[in-house]
Parts: C-alpha cells; sequence; structure tokens
C-alpha cells in the first residue's frame, strides 16, 4: 500500500530575485494493493514532484509519505526495495542489448541468475519483447524503449509500481501491451499507481482516480463515484468540473 | 562491494563497445613516444648536423680576405650569405648569423685600427641559438689572434692580457643537458595521464544525466557511493592501459632513436619508466575522479566538455610552474598536483637521486584528492538540482 499525507513541495526560483514555485502544495491519497490507481491532472499539476517524492528522489518540504510500511524520508533503502519505478526519464545504455540493460538492474538489485532468467521471459511475453531482447538499444522507437525501461523496472518482482505517465508517446499496440501488463500485475495483488492526463486510459485500467489539479488532490473515488460527485455523464465532464471548480476557487 | 563490481563490469562492457573512442585514445598514446622522440631526435640532429658542418655566413666576403683566410684556417666553411638576408632571417630559412664586414676592413685592419663587423642574427628560432654562438665564437678567436699579432708587434706580451686564465667545468650530470628539452617528455606523459580516459569520463558521468538513465540507476536500493566507485573503475582502467601503452611506445621509441646526442643525454629506461608509472598511476586515478567530478556538473557531454577543459587547462599551465619557478625542486611542488608529478620526472631524466618522499608525497596527496572527489561526487548524485536537471 501505498499512502501520502499532504505532501508539499517548493522549489526554488530559477535566480535570487524569482519567488520560489510552489509545485506541490497538499496532496493526499492511498492506494491499496491488487488496485490500479491513476493520479489524473493536467501538466504541471505535481502529479511528476508527487510521484519522485514518493520514490525517494525527492524529499518534501511537508507532510509523509509511505510505502509498504515504510516511511520515503526516514527509510529510502527499504522504500526502493520494494518499488519498480518507471519514471520520465527512460535512458537506456544504447550500446548495451535490451536483455543487457534489464540484466545491470536486476544485478544491481541482487536478483539471483535463475529468476531473472524466468522473470525476463515472462515479461517478454506480457510486453510482446521477445524479438527485442538481443538487440542493442540504440535506434529504438519509443514503444520499444519504454518496453524495456518497463521489464528493467519490473524484473525484480516489486510490490509496488510507480508509472509517470506511461503512455506519454506510445502508439496503439504498445498502450495496449502495458494496459494487458497493468491488468496481470493487478491480478497479482500488486499495488499500482500512475499518473496520467489522458481520460481513456483512466477509464480502461483503473479502480480509483485521484484528480490532482494546482498542487492539491482535490477528489478521489472510482469514475462512477467522480462522476456522481461532479454531477455529470462522463469522466471527462467530471474532471473538468472538479479541476476547474478548484482551480476558481483555488 | 557487489553493486560497484557490478557498475564496473557494465561500464567496461559499454566502454569497450565504444570503439570510436577507444582506438582514438589507443593510437594518440601509441604514436605519442614515437612522433615526440623523431621530432626531437630530428630537432637535434639538424643543430648538431649545422654545428657540425662549422659554417659562417658573410655578407661580401671579398671586402674582408684576412677575415676568410682565418675563418678557413680555423676549419669552418665561408658561405656567401644572400642579398636579403635579413628577410631570410626573419622569416626562419637562414638559421646563421651572417658576419657584415665593414667595407674598408682590410685597410682599418693595415692600419691598426678598429674594425666594425656587423653580427646579425635572428635568436627568436630555438634552432638558431647554437649556430650563433658558434659564429661569434670564431669571430672572437679572430679578433684575439688580431689582437695577438697587434700587441707581438708592439713588442708586448700577449700574456698581459690574460690575467684570468678561464677553464669552464660543466658539473651538470651528463643526462641534466638536454633536460631543458626533456621537459616536454613528462609533460606529454602528464597530458596523456589527464586526457587519455576523458570521454570515458563524460560517459559515465554527464553521459547518465543527458540519456535519462540517472533517475531510474538512483532508483536501486544500492549506496551511491559504491555506484561512483565503480564508474571510477573503469575510467582508472582506460587511464592505466593509456599511460602503460605510452610508457611503452617512449621505451621502444628510445631503441630506434636516430640522434646520438638525444640517445646519450636521455637516460629513459626500464627502471626510468618504472618510474614514470608510479608517478602517473596515481596522477591519472585523481585526474578520473577530478574529470568525472567536474562533469556530472555537465547535464550534456558539450557542458560536461567545458567544465573538464578548465581542469586540462589548469593542470597544463600548473605543470609549467617547475620550468620558471625560482628555486629547483622546491619541496612544496611534490605538494601540488601536476608540479609535483613534474618535478619528480624531471628530477629522473636528469638522472638524480630520488628520495623516498618523491615518490610518496605526490602518490598520497593524489590517493587524497581522488577520494575528496568521489566523496563529493557521491553527495552531488542525491541532490535534486543535478538528478533531474537534464540535457
Amino acid at each position: 500500500m501505498i499512502e501520502v499525507e499532504h505532501l508539499s513541495k517548493r522549489f526554488a526560483g530559477k535566480n535570487r530575485k524569482a519567488a520560489p514555485v510552489l509545485a506541490v502544495a497538499d496532496v493526499s491519497f492511498t492506494a491499496r494493493n491488487g488496485r490500479i490507481t491513476a493520479l489524473l491532472g493536467p501538466n504541471g499539476a505535481g502529479k511528476t514532484t508527487t510521484l519522485r517524492i514518493v520514490t525517494t528522489l525527492m524529499q518534501a518540504d511537508g507532510g509523509t509519505a509511505r510505502v509498504g510500511g515504510h516511511d520515503v524520508a526516514a527509510a529510502p533503502a527499504a522504500v526502493r526495495a520494494q518499488l519498480g519505478v518507471l519514471s520520465d526519464a527512460r535512458g537506456l545504455y544504447a550500446r548495451l542489448t535490451a536483455r543487457e540493460n534489464i540484466a545491470y538492474f536486476a544485478r544491481l538489485r541482487g536478483v539471483p541468475t535463475a529468476d531473472f532468467e524466468r522473470r525476463l521471459a515472462e515479461l517478454a511475453a506480457l510486453l510482446d519483447m521477445a524479438d527485442l531482447l538481443d538487440r542493442p538499444t540504440h535506434g529504438f522507437s519509443t514503444g520499444e524503449r519504454m518496453k524495456v525501461a518497463l521489464a528493467r523496472a519490473l524484473i525484480h518482482d516489486p510490490s509496488h509500481l510507480v508509472l509517470d505517465e506511461p503512455t506519454n508517446g506510445l502508439d496503439v499496440m504498445s498502450t495496449r501491451a502495458l494496459r494487458r501488463l497493468l491488468l496481470a500485475l493487478r491480478a497479482q495483488d500488486k499495488c499500482i499507481v500512475f499518473s496520467t492526463h489522458i481520460m481513456q486510459e483512466v477509464e480502461a485500467v483503473c479502480d480509483e482516480i485521484v484528480i490532482v489539479a494546482r498542487g492539491r488532490s482535490i477528489a478521489s473515488g472510482s469514475a462512477a463515484a467522480l462522476c456522481a460527485q461532479a454531477g455529470t455523464a462522463s469522466l471527462e465532464d467530471a474532471f473538468v468540473t472538479l479541476a476547474l471548480g478548484h482551480a476558481e476557487t483555488a | 562491494m557487489r553493486a560497484a563490481w557490478t557498475v564496473f563490469r557494465k561500464e567496461l562492457t559499454d566502454a569497450v563497445r565504444d570503439r570510436r573512442s577507444w582506438m582514438v585514445a589507443l593510437v594518440i598514446s601509441m604514436l605519442s613516444g614515437p612522433l615526440l622522440f623523431t621530432l626531437m631526435s630530428s630537432f637535434i640532429a639538424g643543430i648538431e648536423e649545422r654545428a657540425a658542418a662549422r659554417e659562417v655566413w658573410l655578407h661580401e666576403p671579398e671586402r674582408a680576405p684576412t677575415l676568410v683566410n682565418f675563418l678557413q684556417r680555423a676549419g669552418a666553411t665561408v658561405r656567401t650569405a644572400p642579398a636579403d638576408y635579413a628577410e631570410q632571417l626573419r622569416a626562419g630559412r637562414l638559421h646563421n648569423a651572417v658576419l657584415v664586414p665593414a667595407a674598408d676592413f682590410e685597410p682599418l685592419l693595415a692600419a691598426g685600427q678598429s674594425i666594425t663587423v656587423e653580427v646579425v642574427f635572428d635568436d627568436s628560432h630555438e634552432r638558431a641559438q647554437p649556430l650563433v654562438r658558434a659564429s661569434l665564437d670564431l669571430l672572437r678567436a679572430f679578433n684575439r689572434e688580431a689582437g695577438v699579432q697587434r700587441l707581438l708587434a708592439r713588442g708586448v706580451s700577449p700574456q698581459l692580457l690574460a690575467a684570468v686564465e678561464v677553464e669552464a667545468q660543466n658539473l651538470a650530470p651528463s643526462q641534466a643537458r638536454g633536460a631543458q628539452l626533456l621537459f616536454i617528455v613528462p609533460w606529454v606523459a602528464l597530458l596523456v595521464a589527464v586526457f587519455g580516459a576523458l570521454s570515458v569520463a563524460i560517459d559515465v558521468s554527464s553521459g547518465e544525466r543527458e540519456r535519462g538513465s540517472l533517475e531510474p540507476l538512483l532508483m536501486n536500493p544500492v549506496p551511491v557511493g559504491e555506484l561512483v566507485l565503480g564508474k571510477w573503475g573503469v575510467v582508472m582502467v582506460y587511464s592505466t592501459v593509456i599511460v602503460l601503452l605510452t610508457m611503452a611506445g617512449f621505451l621502444v621509441s628510445m631503441r630506434f632513436i636516430s640522434s646520438e646526442t638525444l640517445a646519450a643525454l636521455m637516460q629513459l629506461q626500464w627502471r626510468e619508466v618504472g618510474i614514470f608509472c608510479l608517478v602517473l598511476l596515481p596522477f591519472a586515478g585523481l585526474m578520473a575522479a577530478v574529470n568525472m567530478l567536474a562533469a556530472t556538473f555537465g547535464r550534456s557531454h558539450k557542458e560536461a566538455q567545458t567544465y573538464v577543459s578548465y581542469i586540462a587547462m589548469a593542470v597544463q599551465f600548473a605543470a609549467i610552474v617547475p620550468v620558471f619557478a625560482p628555486q629547483r625542486d622546491a619541496f612544496w611542488h611534490l605538494f601540488a598536483p601536476s608540479i609535483g608529478q613534474l618535478s619528480v620526472l624531471m628530477k629522473t631524466l636528469r638522472g638524480e637521486p630520488l628520495a623516498a618522499a618523491d615518490l610518496a608525497v605526490p602518490a598520497l596527496v593524489c590517493l587524497a584528492g581522488m577520494a575528496a572527489c568521489l566523496l563529493v561526487q557521491a553527495a552531488l548524485l542525491r541532490r535534486e538540482s543535478i538528478v533531474f536537471a537534464r540535457g
């Protein structure tokens, strides 16, 4: 389970005279095991910063975040050990093959060789990437790169998965492969959190939606619950009503 | 240390596959010795050849047949200077000095009066200096001979003029006589240690930021210090190979060197090369860490190159300090990276004995600096401004 309570994060301005930027003002949500939770919000809403704090790469100015019961600030190593992360930086080592890229991270995480081979075969089948494994990643398409980065993030079989805008730049086939994978992982009782601004994606796979706007979590629940709360028929209308309503009052 | 070993293996594989980089580094390191020694030996051979020829250039030699006669008796070949000798001297086409006797040289000489001989030269060209010196020496000898004859004609003993008999004794060991020129050998060796693995140092640090692989890498539950150590290990392996190849190039070149003078002046054999390695390898370790640290600030390869170029420049400037320092081999030199190394290497080439401190102090300074750089880099990789700012 991932629990986030009243997170806040401020960035210094680009120069001394510039005012600091409040990237995250007050974000709270709970992502349970066996469920897919989406952070839904427009660009610049604070989703990526929230996920960076959850994944221990950034320190919050206020609030707390726990992953599997471990506080991200107090026990970052324990948190990282449980997490699989697909951040917006998905850089691969171009001179290594896809298999070598994934094996590098598996070794860093201490995955035994036999487990690595079994796990890689499973992921390659789920992501439909068996033919990519022994090619150097130089020149891979965005979809191919995403598949390798995702396999790299999942090779140690983490109990918690955090994905930042995972479908950015993906074609239909790659998006479908990703959805298949997320549903398979949910069935394995994993806790999955991903950020997005694409409604169809949320409706297709998510159990729980957290709407984030201007650095605040302003509503959460299933798609049906959010529609009921906003009094709209579609999730898109509910999102606009809730996010804009908040924006106007903020 | 498991993580450091994993990073080392991965970075080594990655670097070895970057064929263009290592081919360039290997070719440069293997060629620098032969190229340098060939240039130096041809330079010295040229000087030897000209000095051996004992040529003296005279403008309108027919003005001074007595001087020509003296020069020929002294074993010199008298050459007639071209009309545009000043032009040719400035352009470096003519190296030797040109003697210009006064138009009334012979009548004045016969009358026992003072004569003017202009000596025209341009010693801004390195090759010119020994040749000019030889011409001036011959002219002084003529002056002495003419003066002695005039004194004898007046019945005065020429010994009255020689109150002091000058006997010069050069105490410099035989190797030291070429040491001024040999400054370039340790300097090139230092540069190889600085530049040899530069591209690898940049790739393992700012390369991670540029390609967006730093963030996923840091998500692994391993100490950042181990990541840095593994990366440094690969840069060090590269530097070591390049330094050793350069030294091998030096040794091979010494065997085939054409100038006997250079071969006699420079004692660069197995022992000296061993000392070079002992001095250069800790320095290469420090430079690997310094370059990695500087490159970490770069968000792209290009930006990192700008930062490391400042360091390379500082090292090059520091290295020439001992050449101009008022006191040769001051003790503080040993504590300054690059200055210390150059001091010790120069000492080695001059054939002077080395104290234990000559090897130990620079090595310890390098190890301390290296550890500090690696710790700072590990701290930097925990900074949000470094992790999330990409090129």
